[in-house]
């Protein structure tokens, strides 16, 4: 029994498949999450070691405010093993250290190129959405007044079935 | 408007939104007279606020009153196309 923010994963699941059980992370947002951590693809939820627990839990529950990605430069075409006795000198690391002035151009303000800035989930998605849907019926759009009546937006067929929108299009989704 | 409406609408960044020039908008906001139109696929520009349009739905002219909160909406989403269905008692049986 893993509960990550009041969601349960089940133990003997992926991780990358479990983390879907939150509303707003389908399998590629998943698969995301999982690189961030270092998770690989056959770690089961019950394998996850509680440091990795803890840092999901963090990073999902805001996003926005998380710690950037730590960018680890690639090593140049030259780079070669040394040759030589062994040593544990600390003279060949700074080569594969963190790129600092790298990593600020690419997590600017705005969270540059990270894909995984804007997430949003479970109850502030929904609020999203909801708040989406009262907008267009505040201004009377066609989408609001499809919305209000429960019928299909985008123009499906409506003289059978249209079950879908029948559930889940009202002003107040949730 | 949202600068990334644009982008959001399928439309290249580079054409902008699309609209029609209304050469009487400045009338239109001073006297208040409605600018009538059949341009339903015109997207609402910010100095279109306060101006009343008379939007073709096919049929008839709907009067649309636009707010702010209509900015990056299309005219034609507020001019509804659709009649609901009504019974009619047959006169002649």
């Amino acid at each position: 029994m893993v509960y990550v923010l009041g969601v349960l994963l089940p133990e003997n699941q992926l991780t990358r498949f479990a983390l879907t059980h939150f509303y707003g992370i389908g399998h590629k947002t998943a698969h995301r999450v999982c690189a961030r951590f270092q998770i690989h693809d056959r770690c089961r939820v019950k394998d996850l070691t509680p440091t990795q627990l803890t840092s999901i839990t963090a990073f999902l529950s805001s996003p926005s405010t998380a710690q950037p990605v730590q960018r680890v430069p690639l090593a140049s075409p030259t780079f070669g093993p040394k040759l030589g006795p062994i040593t544990p000198d600390t003279q060949s690391t700074p080569t594969l250290k963190p790129n600092t002035s790298g990593s600020t151009s690419l997590t600017n303000a705005k969270g540059g190129n990270d894909p995984l800035r804007n997430l949003k989930i479970e109850t502030e998605l929904r609020r999203e959405i909801r708040e989406n849907i009262s907008h267009q019926r505040m201004i009377g759009s066609y989408v609001g007044r499809r919305h209000a009546m429960g019928l299909p937006v985008r123009g499906q067929n409506t003289q059978n079935n249209a079950k879908t929108a029948k559930k889940l299009n009202r002003i107040d989704r949730w | 408007m949202h600068p990334s409406l644009v982008t959001r609408s399928g439309r290249s960044a580079w054409k902008g939104p699309y609209f029609v020039a209304f050469p009487n908008l400045r009338e239109a906001l001073q006297n208040n007279i409605p600018i009538k139109t059949q341009a339903r696929s015109c997207t609402i520009l910010p100095n279109f606020v306060g101006i009343r349009f008379m939007v073709h739905n096919g049929k008839d002219y709907i009067p649309v009153q636009v707010t702010q909160d209509m900015v990056g909406h299309k005219l034609g989403e507020f001019a509804i196309t659709k009649k609901r269905f009504t019974y009619k008692l047959t006169k002649n049986k």
